[in-house]
Order: structure tokens, then C-alpha cells, then sequence
């Protein structure tokens, strides 16, 4: 027995281990370039649905590998690997530059201007500055008008409840997320909750399970909860190419809303949450992981329409008007 | 006469009843030892980075250990506390990973005494444990949580020398992982979809030998000075386990200085502080 219980012990202790860690490529070009492509090979979520053909992006690259001299020259290389994901949230970070594929906006009219929103028809000198917005009546009152540049800016219940008070007397309220790049889901939800009277089911999200291309979970629900500080009247969300991200999550929240409406032109997209990783040489690779969807299970990565298409026009803008302002005001008022 | 012999003899009875019960009256006490630790750490957190993170770190533990009772001395109670932070690197030192972890962990040991000044401790012990690793530089998911209890074997040998009239203690102890259960989200679960939209699938995993293996050792000595008793010793600890694909290891060699001391405990109306105690209680 004695025997017995020694050896078992001895087994336990030297079974060969299920517990291998993975092989790590080697610290040199060869081996941080298949780091790169096994993270996007194994952890990117669009690969199918955009019909990208990974393999043979392998094929393409590595032997252009081998004629890279330096870390400069490498850079270049595997951000035109990535650039062929045609994402925003791919991105890949050395301590001397970062990567990026930004024609979902670059090729595309930019219809905002920060000087037009700034001028006295609009904002002016004397906007209020609260919680990350720059807020202010305008035409001659009747309009309560949000400016909100960035998902990352914090805001609280009591700030919105004092610009909702402070635009008491307005029909209607503009939102202006144009050229707001994203942040923080959090901030999303919260925005979009003080315009929905009931909790609704607004979008999903699924997350991968696997290495395959199409190894993803089921889609779990994405909820705007109401907010006990409601806003029951008119909300229109101005949006251009650069409304990105966490502003194209909070665009499809909206959409979804009984009062909200979406002038402008189409957001941007991304609608994968992105993750990192890191290549053996220290490098931080970004990339969109989990997909999100609308409430009809249609993807948001690419862009989401606006309810009513509209660009700024020069000669409006010559003039100190924000074409896509002025319609907002006049779906409004009418 | 006889009266008086009488007398004397009951007063000389009384006497030694008294004398016997003060040498026989027992107190148990607790064996407590309070030691702080440097160290070195390697960590592999695959949720956060494929890579390896090195660095050093800093440790405080708490042990107590006390037998069941004055008359079973054959078993013991332990219990520990232990909290340790550290700051690590990657290879390259591009970016840095900030760890907190906190143990605690309490169980029985059956006393075995096979030879004078040794003794032989076997049993077992279950532990909580917390930890927090959080990598700035990251996006989404900066943060990975060790969350796991576990059943623990565990074994001590202590060995007391005696050299030039003082008593020093050599202690090693060892402990290893049997049964329990972690938290180990899927690698491309965000804490965003587990937490926010309260996804938790997949996340939470039975742990045993098959994939959780490791082992906590330590070696120290007690030496015992005028007033105190001071303990040196080398920390070790190798852990690995898996979920999800998903393969962590945390490695770790720390060297402790600290003291131990025992303590008595006077509490309720059945066991009251002797009057030759002083309390501040009183």
C-alpha cells in the first residue's frame, strides 16, 4: 500500500504536464512578424466578415521580411500588413511611432468645423463647460445645443441634470458628436440613458471563443438602461465620418430612441471593442476583438446611416452657418 | 499533641494539593510569526501579454499556529496571512505590470515525533486568494484578477538545534494545490462584457492536479536572542495553471526577515487574565 501511495505521488508530480506553455517566436524581424500575423490569424474578429484572406497576406509579407534593415523600415511593413484589415482600431505602437489606417475619414468630406460651432450663432464666448461638454442656447432660445468631443470625458447624473435644467424652456436639444472619436462604452450607455423611458435592448456583442476565424460566442444583449433623469423631448445626434467607435455605439443607441434623430453624414464605425497584445520586441498591437451589432443583429464595424443626410455646404459656412446645425434646428422647430 | 499533628498534617496536605495544581495548571498558547520579504518574480499572464513579466517586490505575512487544546498537542491549527506587492517589466522594458496579491489560508496539521527536537507536520489547508495585475499600456483589458480557492496538502518539518546554550529552530515547509476553483475568463471576454453586460460563461473553472500545479515552499530558521526570537528564511513559489487555452505561471524566490513570539489569550468570564497579567482591558 505503502508502495502504491509513493508511486501515485511520484506520478502526480512528474505526469507529463498538460500545461506546455506556448512556443514564443524568437526577438528577430521573422519572429515578430508571425507574432503579428498569429495574433490577428487567431484573435481579430473580422476576418471573415470582412473576406479577407489572411493566408495569403502571409504569403505576400514574409518575404519582404527578410529585406527589412531596420526597426523604422519594419514599422512601415507590418502597418501596411495591417492597413490591409482597413480598421481603425488596428494599430501598432513602437516607442517611436504608431500605425494606422484612418481613410474612414480621411476619404471623406470632414463637415464639421470647430471655428463655425465656436461662433456667436452657435456656442460663442459664453458657452457653459460642464462634464466634458460645451453647451449653449441658441436661436434666440428655442434650441438647447451639446457639443461633446470625447467619449473619455467624464460626466455625471448632476450635469446633465443641470444642462436639462438650464435647457427647460428649449423644444428641442442638439447633440454634436462630429469629429468625437470614441472612448468609453460607459460614458455611451450613460449618454444614451437619459433619452430612453424604458430599458430597451439596443445591440449585442459576442466575443471569440477560439482561434478560428468564426470561433465566437453566442451574442449576449447590450441594454440602454432609462435614467431617472429623462429629456422627453426632440434630441437630434449630429455625426460625421470622424464619429467613431464608442460615438458609433452611442449613434446606434440613439437610432434606437423614441425622440432621437441622426443628422449629418455617416459615422465612421468600429464597431469591434478592441483588445492588445505585444510582440516579442515590446511593441503593443491594437485590434478590434469583440464584434457588436444593432438590435437587428446587423454589424456596426462598417458605418451607420444618418436619418437625414446632410453636408455642410460651403457657401452656408462662408456665411457663419453650419449647414447640418441649421437642419437639425429646423427638424425641431417644425 | 496529636491534635497538633493533625493540624499540621492537613496544613502540610493542603499545601502540596495547592503546589501540584499551579504546576499543572496548562495555558495554551499561539505561535505567532510576522515577516516581511523581498523579492523576485517572473509572471505570464496570457490575458494581459504572451510575455513574461520580471520585477521585484515586497511581502508581508502573518502566520499563527496553535494545538486544538492543552491536552491534544498532537494537532495544530494554522492560519497565514499574506500580502505582497511588485513591480514588473516585459523583456524589453516597454511597458509594466503592477501585481497585488493577498492569501490567506488556514488548516490542521497532525503532529508526528519520531526523534527528540523533531517534529513532523502533515495536513492540509484551504486558502483565498486575490490577486490584481494591471498593465497601463494596454487597451481594454489592462486588468487581469487571480480570483481562487484551493485545498491545499501541506507538510513542515521543524528540526531544534542546540548550540551554545540557545535553541535555534529549522523549519521547512511545503504545500501544493489539490482542489479548487478560479476564475479564468476566455481570452477575448472583456472585462467590459463580463462585468458591464454580466457575461460571466466560461469564466469560472474546477482546478485540480490536471491543470493547476504547483508548490509554496519555505525554508527558515529561528534564532533566538536576549529578547526576541528573529526568523530568516528563502521564500519559493511555483504555480502554474490553465483554462481556456490560457497558460499562467507565477515564479517566485523571496527572502523573509521578521520575528516570532507567542501569545496567550485571556477572554470571557471562564477565562479570565491572571492577577499577575497586566491588561489594558482591565
Amino acid at each position: 500500500m505503502k508502495k502504491h501511495v509513493i508511486i501515485l505521488l511520484f506520478a502526480v508530480v512528474l505526469l507529463p504536464s498538460c500545461m506546455n506553455e506556448p512556443a514564443m517566436q524568437p526577438n528577430t524581424y521573422q519572429g515578430n512578424f508571425e507574432a503579428l500575423w498569429q495574433i490577428i490569424d487567431t484573435k481579430y474578429c473580422y476576418l471573415d466578415y470582412k473576406h479577407i484572406n489572411w493566408d495569403s497576406i502571409h504569403t505576400a509579407y514574409k518575404p519582404r521580411v527578410d529585406t527589412i534593415k531596420n526597426e523604422y523600415a519594419f514599422l512601415d511593413l507590418m502597418g501596411s500588413m495591417l492597413f490591409e484589415l482597413k480598421d481603425g482600431h488596428v494599430n501598432l505602437f513602437s516607442d517611436f511611432n504608431e500605425t494606422r489606417y484612418w481613410k474612414w475619414f480621411q476619404d471623406y468630406p470632414a463637415n464639421f468645423s470647430s471655428s463655425l460651432i465656436y461662433n456667436s450663432r452657435y456656442l460663442g464666448d459664453n458657452y457653459l463647460i460642464a462634464g466634458g461638454f460645451r453647451y449653449a442656447k441658441i436661436d434666440n432660445g428655442h434650441i438647447g445645443y451639446m457639443y461633446y468631443e470625447d467619449f473619455m470625458n467624464a460626466f455625471s447624473d448632476s450635469n446633465i441634470a443641470y444642462m436639462m435644467k438650464y435647457f427647460d424652456q428649449c423644444k428641442g436639444l442638439i447633440i454634436d458628436v462630429r469629429d468625437n472619436g470614441g472612448g468609453s462604452l460607459d460614458y455611451s450607455k450613460q449618454l444614451a440613458s437619459y433619452f430612453f423611458k424604458v430599458e430597451t435592448v439596443t445591440g449585442y456583442m459576442r466575443h471569440k471563443t477560439g482561434d478560428g476565424h468564426s470561433d465566437f460566442s453566442s451574442p449576449v444583449e447590450i441594454r440602454t438602461p432609462a435614467s431617472k433623469i429623462q429629456w422627453q423631448r426632440p434630441v437630434v445626434v449630429l455625426t460625421n465620418r470622424m464619429s467613431f467607435s464608442a460615438t458609433n455605439d452611442f449613434v446606434n443607441r440613439m437610432k434606437q430612441s423614441p425622440l432621437g434623430i441622426i443628422v449629418g453624414d455617416k459615422t465612421g464605425g468600429g464597431g469591434g471593442l478592441p483588445l492588445s497584445s505585444e510582440l516579442q520586441n515590446g511593441w503593443l498591437v491594437r485590434f478590434s476583438s469583440s464584434p457588436m451589432y444593432n438590435a437587428d443583429m446587423q454589424s456596426t464595424e462598417w458605418v451607420i446611416d444618418p436619418d437625414v443626410k446632410v453636408s455642410l455646404n460651403a457657401t452656408d459656412e462662408a456665411n457663419g452657418y453650419d449647414t447640418i446645425i441649421e437642419k437639425a434646428i429646423k427638424l425641431i422647430i417644425q | 499533641m496529636k491534635k497538633f499533628q493533625f493540624l499540621s498534617l492537613i496544613i502540610l496536605f493542603s499545601s502540596a494539593i495547592k503546589a501540584q495544581n499551579s504546576d499543572e495548571k496548562k495555558i495554551l498558547l499561539t505561535s505567532n510569526a510576522n515577516t516581511f520579504g523581498v523579492s523576485t518574480i517572473n509572471l505570464l499572464d496570457p490575458y494581459l501579454s504572451p510575455l513574461t513579466y520580471s520585477g521585484f517586490g515586497i511581502s508581508y505575512e502573518h502566520e499563527n499556529r496553535r494545538f486544538l487544546s492543552t491536552e491534544k498537542t498532537n494537532i495544530s491549527t494554522q492560519g497565514k496571512l499574506n500580502m505582497e506587492a511588485s513591480y514588473n517589466l516585459n523583456p524589453q522594458s516597454t511597458s509594466s505590470m503592477m501585481f497585488l496579491g493577498v492569501n490567506y489560508s488556514w488548516g490542521m496539521h497532525y503532529h508526528f515525533r519520531p526523534a527528540k527536537g523533531l517534529q513532523l507536520l502533515a495536513g492540509g489547508l484551504w486558502d483565498a486568494d486575490f490577486g490584481f495585475k494591471e498593465v497601463p499600456r494596454n487597451i481594454n483589458n489592462p486588468v487581469s484578477l487571480d480570483l481562487a480557492t484551493n485545498l491545499n496538502l501541506s507538510g513542515v518539518a521543524m528540526f531544534d538545534v542546540r548550540l551554545r546554550k540557545k535553541t535555534f529552530r529549522l523549519q521547512l515547509e511545503l504545500q501544493t494545490p489539490i482542489l479548487g476553483y478560479m476564475f479564468v475568463p476566455l481570452n477575448g471576454a472583456s472585462y467590459y462584457e463580463m462585468f458591464d453586460l454580466g457575461n460571466m460563461t466560461d469564466a469560472f473553472h474546477v482546478s485540480s492536479l490536471h491543470n493547476k500545479r504547483g508548490v509554496k515552499s519555505s525554508f527558515t530558521i529561528d534564532v533566538p536572542s536576549n529578547r526576541s526570537v528573529w526568523r530568516f528564511g528563502l521564500n519559493f513559489m511555483n504555480v502554474k495553471y490553465s483554462a481556456n487555452d490560457l497558460v499562467f505561471v507565477r515564479n517566485e524566490l523571496s527572502l523573509v526577515v521578521g520575528t516570532t513570539f507567542d501569545t496567550a489569550n485571556f477572554a470571557g468570564r471562564k477565562n479570565k487574565v491572571p492577577k499577575n497579567f497586566i491588561s489594558t482591558n482591565e
